[in-house]
């Protein structure tokens, strides 16, 4: 469980001074086992800064946050990440790329292997294994980075506006691939979106931000049935909750 | 007619008329060059009889005499020596401390002045220092290559390893990645484009240095033999110490660049 209370975290001038601006202001919330939680809001509402808080990249300057009771010090085996950019190596090959987080973590080289070639068949690239990044497409690329997320068995799996970067087409068929992992692997998720659909489709709850400073507008439940697909969008419950999200949205949207 | 030569113009750069040309389509236009190149300088020197522009034969058979005397071959074996020893060093110290000034701001601010400064002032103002400090020593040509390659192989790395996408560092500290691995697995495979473009900056001016350092001391190497033929204006044999050093350094740059095709194919 992700336990977040009274999180404060400032913006950072040139050369690391105080700039006295809040980009994140006492966030209140918490991530329950094998929860998805999907993050909205504007541009600027800190979310990235949310993320990279929870992952341990960078420091907060006040309040808690706890992973099952332990605070947040640094990177934990425990957390992985989809980049919003794939971020993978352009140098190495798709099971290279896929079995990073295993090889930094020490694992022998023949288990990275053979857990490496199950993911790529999960992330269904197989028969890609040996290709350069640059011979995939965005969809597929976004797969590799899942399947290296995925490959250190992480508790918590943390993206960061994953599919922002693919088009519409693509963006559908990673939705789905990614709701049929989860239900295969139950894991914590924290996804953050700038799609409000997407939100809603993949989101047990969908948390709400306002900007300036980032806080908590609000959590939404989302009570949609699972497994969800292309029938979910039909719903009233789905349209309705993603009519909300724009209300709210559009209000404190600056065009 | 006209459509062959178009087709032919597809497979060389130039395409030529048909009938007179013939023979000659496919021809890289590099080679035609070269050739007229050395036509025009056969020509001049037979038409001049400039003692500073010895005809182009001429050059060649004080080359071949060189070679077959075996004086050039027992100083090109000298001037390579020191080149290995000298860029070796340079290759070693430059990729260490680039890498450093370009992974921590403290550390590029305090040598950026001293690096740059000693890369733009010109590097054979340093050997009159270095033969008082090493004397009649190997260690003087050797020093003066390094100071011809050193800087610019440091600049390039330090601005590969700042410009690095962060994100790729973020991936691999997300993952627990410690710094020694940030190092090897990420900072240094990102780089290397950028650093093998450093390289072969530095393997050019270590040839360059090399003939330099040798002129200085004017003892042993390439360079010495082309002071001596150049204070009896023997210019025939200096063009022909001159072809040697040439294909010294094409050579050199030729290795280099095979090198850099094999381990960044990966780039664009």
């Amino acid at each position: 469980m992700i336990q977040v209370r009274g999180l404060n975290k400032e913006f950072l001038g040139r050369d690391g001074a105080d700039t006295g601006l809040l980009a994140i202001d006492s966030l209140n919330f918490e991530v329950r086992d094998n929860e998805f939680l999907t993050v909205i809001g504007p541009s600027g509402c800190g979310k990235t800064t949310l993320l990279r808080i929870i992952a341990g990249l960078i420091p907060y300057d006040g309040g808690e946050v706890n992973i099952n009771g332990v605070p947040v010090t640094g990177p934990g085996p425990d957390r992985s990440v989809v980049f919003q950019n794939f971020a993978l190596m352009p140098w190495a090959d798709v099971l290279t790329n896929v079995v990073f987080g295993l090889e930094i973590r020490g694992v022998p080289k023949s288990d990275c292997k053979a857990t490496g070639m199950r993911l790529v068949r999960l992330v269904g690239l197989e028969g890609f294994e040996r290709r350069l990044p640059k011979e995939l497409s965005g969809g597929m690329q976004q797969r590799v980075g899942l399947a290296r997320a995925l490959a250190v068995s992480p508790q918590i799996l943390r993206m960061d506006e994953p599919f922002g970067a693919l088009d519409e087409q693509t963006r559908r068929l990673l939705q789905e691939q990614l709701l049929r992992i989860w239900e295969q692997e139950r894991k914590t998720v924290l996804f953050i979106t700038h799609s409000m659909e997407e939100a809603v489709l993949l989101g047990d709850r969908v948390m709400l931000m306002t900007t300036r400073p980032g806080r908590v507008k609000e959590i939404i439940n989302v009570p949609l049935k699972r497994p969800r697909g292309q029938e979910t969008e039909k719903s009233t419950t789905f349209i309705e909750i993603k009519e909300y999200l724009w209300e709210n949205l559009r209000s404190m949207q600056v065009a | 007619m006209a459509k062959v030569a178009a087709e032919a113009g597809k497979i060389s750069p130039i395409s030529l008329p048909g009938g007179l040309w013939r023979p000659l389509r496919g021809t890289k236009i590099e080679a035609l060059a070269l050739v007229g190149g050395v036509i025009l300088w056969e020509v001049l020197g037979w038409l001049l009889e400039m003692p500073w522009l010895p005809p182009f034969s001429k050059i060649m058979e004080a080359l071949v005499q060189f070679v077959q005397s075996g004086v050039i071959l027992g100083n090109a074996a000298v001037s390579l020596q020191g080149l290995a020893i000298g860029f070796s060093v340079s290759l070693i110290v430059g990729l260490f401390v680039g890498a450093l000034m370009g992974r921590y701001r403290r550390v590029e601010k305090a040598l950026d002045i001293y690096i740059h400064a000693l890369f733009i002032s010109p590097s054979m103002i340093f050997a009159p220092i270095f033969f008082a400090i090493f004397g009649l020593s190997d260690l003087v040509r050797i020093a003066v290559i390094v100071m011809y390659s050193l800087f610019v192989i440091i600049i390039n790395t330090a601005t590969a390893v700042r410009t690095v996408d962060p994100v790729l560092v973020e991936m691999a500290s997300s993952f627990g990645a410690k710094e020694r691995q940030i190092f090897l697995r990420i900072l240094l495979p990102a780089s290397l484009p950028l650093i093998f473009a450093g390289i072969r900056l530095g393997m050019g001016r270590a040839v360059k240095g090399m003939i330099n350092g040798e002129m200085f001391i004017a003892m042993v190497g390439l360079g010495a033999l082309a002071q001596r033929y150049g204070s009896q204006f023997e210019a025939s044999k200096v063009f022909a110490i001159a072809m040697v050093v040439l294909i010294i350094g094409l050579v050199t740059n030729w290795l280099v660049q095979t090198l850099e095709h094999k381990l960044t194919s990966w780039v664009d």
